[in-house]
């Protein structure tokens, strides 16, 4: 464990473990220094000079992201820092000409709001090339990208790929993938960690059964992940009026996968909601075709048809499959079923995974 | 060691300092847990790759152990052979915690890493330094997954693993253990929870009369004496008549075992099959007598239990579509049918309790305290945090000593031979899942993969006369199947690899339905087959 060290905090002596960063023993002592570029997924970046701080000794004010805490340190948010930040954020909103596309959650916009800053004009040259991908998933709005790099260092640190680049300067600069392929020909993975970490919603997901509704109007419904054993824990993002899945979000305080997840828990949920989803119980007629018939039918045909294969041949003549896709509730009731209410312990499923 | 399950858990891989992966593509199987994977070796782990493709893991890969299918028991005894050479095994451990170690010290004697070398194709210097590597660090952590048990010497490749840790003593604390890695949602809870023909909920053994009796007196009904049959029986029992009727609840048997023809053969046999899923799979449709429309894990309450144990709760958000029911209700309703006469249960927290009741290591999980996060079991009352770790301060087998067992190789039973010259090997990708009923709805996964692929190396590419995309036919002794061909490195000569999804190319049509004697688990990871380009006028080039 690192030693605990003293340091000066607008003018409080308080206690941080050594190398701590700044940020974050401040926001344990309840100054709330607000960022941009900075994620705690990611390395120490400092690169959007949101979160500046006065140093006593330091002749420029330094990033609290990338600022360890050491002894004796003297910091102060309070005097110059306001000001500074104020302008940084105006300097952001001059070459930002889609604070909210699509009614997504913008931190940038949230900032400004806080610190009582407004747009105060748009660069002549702030407009940048649109960019189109042909994957299915997600879109890139390089208008409302602030280029902190957050999606580039997820796909580097978190990911270790080659996927996303920084490309050009000035008003050219933008995300493209590497190469400048789709998402669809490089490393990429589809696993939506860019736009999990994006700031300003500048990557987004594409939907092909959207909604309209701002993405503060979804429901989210936490749960269990569906495909493997891993066992990410998810938001379901539900339209409150169509009752359908619109997105898969996951938070950084989830265990085990700590708001990461791949492109099936993130992107592949659309089966839910698929047109050829069992809708009806069927039961084969004489003519050799399923129809369609009622639950009362279905279910006293089903009893009937074991019953008589369990008067005719025996209980251990039925075998029945559990599966690892149901709840352990539903997999315990159905064990239950196979040896109370039929009578045999030939219980299994496809279970060497 | 006493336990199915891993034995440690997910956040304490990043701490590890050597990790050894064997037959797990963790990439693609397990995506996210590969990022704590990924994050140790960035915190400057060793990582030890053991597996026949150049994996992504390999990238990161200090070592990558490129063994020839099937061939992991001569891999591990060497390297215990070299462990043992060297003196750096754990002798305390051994001593304190073990039995049976001289029967294992006696057999991998006589595996030297220089025979190991010309059997699995793995230089001796490399078996020499991964098992120094990995016996000289503490937090030195195995994980695998089916690359090892699914073999007909399944069972043996787990017993050299687990010897393997019992050698070094890395067992009981954070960040090392031998760690299984579970495929599905909720396979560890699916066996957790008694859907097994030998075992009670809880792993409580059915031979047992006591037990028998607890659960006999608990449900009012007797529990049958006579042990179920294995799901590889049940399919045999099909085509010897002594299995008459199947109860299948969201499994695609045809698709995802091996021989699947003969799968097939013994479905539209059957008496009676009524199948229970939320898509008409296409057995279903051809031979089930009822169908019975189902849930999908959004429309449900109720727990998956993860790769570590972790009890988590799965909540509804969606209502089902038409008529379709919870599956929970669609087996208390069909019990009631068949006569049961059960409690009345209010949803699934009821049944869940019921289980808890039952099984005295998951008494202490209640769904109360799975609000914010899930437990760990074992957790025995209401005060236990759970388990992050097992083994610890012993293993759980009730001597307290971990138990040795000698392994000798066993070839797999089907080699390449001149008619059937190439190796193919079976798996999972990132973009798919199990027989695809759910991702191969989703355009947008299908853009990054939708045709059946299999991949080659470009110098059986090259002698065959394809190039990559080209579609080859694939035979063995008991199917044929299509592919494209995907032409690269991953794979060495002789040694061909496809994935299991497609079900227009199901390569569970070639897989050898051989099982390992003792669990029954098929050998999907080795089969021969040949390999013939198909003319291209008889394909379209592209869909």
């Amino acid at each position: 464990m690192a030693r605990t060290v003293e340091f000066t905090l607008d003018g409080q002596r308080v206690a941080a473990p050594e190398g701590e960063l700044l940020v974050h023993a401040a926001a344990r002592h309840g100054v709330f220094i607000p960022t941009l570029c900075h994620d705690d997924k990611l390395d120490p970046y400092g690169g959007c000079r949101m979160c500046v701080v006065g140093v006593e000794g330091s002749p420029r004010p330094l990033p609290a992201c990338a600022t360890r805490v050491a002894e004796g340190l003297v910091v102060s948010t309070n005097s110059d820092v306001p000001a500074y930040r104020k302008t940084l954020t105006e300097m952001l909103l001059a070459e930002h000409l889609d604070p909210s596309p699509g009614g997504r959650p913008n931190e940038l916009v949230d900032l400004a709001e806080e610190v009582g800053a407004e747009t105060p004009f748009v660069l002549p040259d702030a407009k940048r090339e649109p960019y189109e991908d042909r994957n299915r998933f997600m879109g890139y709005d390089p208008d409302a990208c602030i280029l902190c790099n957050r999606c580039v260092r997820y796909t580097q640190e978190v990911m270790q790929c080659s996927a996303l680049s920084l490309e050009g300067r000035g008003p050219h600069a933008r995300i493209v993938p590497t190469h400048g392929y789709s998402w669809l020909d490089t490393e990429c993975e589809l696993c939506g960690g860019c736009l999990s970490v994006c700031p300003t919603g500048a990557i987004y997901e594409k939907f092909e059964e959207g909604t309209t509704r701002p993405e503060r109007a979804l429901e989210k419904v936490k749960t269990t992940c569906t495909y493997c054993g891993v066992g990410c824990q998810i938001d379901l993002n539900v339209d409150p009026e169509t009752k359908r899945i619109v997105k898969v979000t996951s938070d950084p305080t989830y265990l085990p996968n700590e708001g990461n997840l791949c492109v099936k828990g993130r992107f592949a949920f659309n089966f839910v909601h698929h047109p050829d989803r069992l809708t009806e119980p069927l039961v084969r007629g004489e003519d050799g075709e399923l129809h369609p018939t009622t639950w009362e039918h279905a279910l006293s045909t089903a009893a009937a048809g074991l019953n008589r294969v369990k008067a005719e041949h025996g209980a251990q003549a039925i075998g029945v499959l559990a599966s690892a896709r149901l709840t352990m509730e539903e997999n315990f009731a159905i064990q239950k079923l196979a040896r109370t209410a039929i009578g045999t312990n030939s219980v299994h499923s496809c279970e060497a995974t | 060691m006493g336990r199915g399950a891993s034995t440690n858990s997910i956040p304490e891989i990043e701490n590890a300092r050597v990790l050894f992966v064997i037959g797990s593509n963790t990439t693609e199987a397990h995506p996210v847990l590969a990022l704590r994977i990924k994050k140790a070796v960035r915190k400057g782990a060793k990582l030890i790759v053991a597996d026949p493709r150049r994996i992504w893991l390999t990238k990161l890969a200090s070592r990558h152990l490129q063994l020839r299918p099937g061939t992991d028991v001569w891999l591990l005894n060497a390297m215990m052979h070299t462990i043992l050479e060297e003196g750096l095994q754990d002798e305390e451990f051994i001593r304190e915690n073990t039995e049976d170690f001289d029967a294992v010290r006696e057999v991998v004697a006589r595996y030297t890493p220089e025979e190991a070398e010309r059997v699995t194709g793995v230089a001796a210097d490399d078996i020499r330094g991964a098992a120094r590597e990995y016996a000289s660090e503490r937090h030195a952590a195995i994980f695998y997954t089916l690359g090892i048990t699914e073999h007909a010497c399944g069972v043996d490749n787990i017993w050299s693993l687990s010897n393997l840790v019992l050698m070094t003593g890395h067992l009981g604390y954070e960040s090392t253990g031998l760690n299984a890695l579970r495929g599905q949602n909720n396979v560890q809870g699916l066996n957790d929870a008694g859907a097994n023909p030998m075992y009670l909920p809880g792993y409580q053994p059915l031979d047992d009369p006591e037990i028998r009796g607890r659960f006999s007196e608990a449900w009012g009904v007797e529990v049958p004496e006579r042990p179920g049959y294995r799901l590889d029986q049940m399919i045999s029992g099909m085509q010897d008549g002594r299995v008459r009727a199947f109860y299948l609840i969201g499994e695609n048997p045809a698709h995802t075992e091996p021989n699947a023809a003969h799968v097939e053969h013994g479905l539209a046999g059957l008496d009676f099959l009524v199948c229970q899923d939320i898509f008409l799979n296409e057995s279903a449709r051809k031979y089930a007598d009822v169908v019975l429309p189902a849930s999908s894990f959004a429309e449900k309450e109720g727990t998956f239990t993860n790769t570590e144990r972790r009890v988590n709760r799965v909540r509804r958000a969606v209502p089902l579509p038409g008529n379709a029911r919870e599956d929970i209700d669609i087996v208390l309703q069909l019990a009631r049918a068949l006569g049961a006469n059960w409690p009345d249960y209010r949803g699934a927290e009821d049944v869940w309790n019921e289980f808890a009741d039952l099984a005295p290591n998951w008494s202490g999980i209640r769904y109360d305290r799975l609000e914010e996060v899930g437990l760990q079991w074992p957790c025995l009352d209401e005060d236990d945090p759970g388990t992050a770790y097992l083994h610890a301060p012993r293993p759980a087998r009730p001597s307290g000593r971990g138990k040795f067992y000698p392994v000798e190789y066993q070839p797999p039973i089907e080699e390449p031979d001149s008619e059937y010259p190439f190796l193919l090997s079976t798996g999972r990708t990132l973009y798919h899942y199990n027989s695809a009923t759910m991702t191969m709805r989703e355009n947008g996964v299908t853009d990054k993969q939708e045709d059946p692929f299999v991949e080659i190396s470009p110098e059986d590419a090259s002698a065959l006369g394809v190039v990559d995309g080209d579609w080859l036919r694939l035979t063995s002794r008991r199917g044929s199947i299509e592919a494209r061909a995907s032409v690269g490195d991953r794979v060495y000569p002789g040694l061909v690899w496809m994935a299991l999804h497609f079900e227009e190319a199901r390569v569970n049509l070639l897989t050898n339905d051989v099982t390992d004697s003792l669990i029954g688990i098929p050998e999907y990871k080795v089969c021969a087959i040949k390999v013939e380009p198909v003319a291209p006028a008889l394909r379209p080039a592209a869909r």
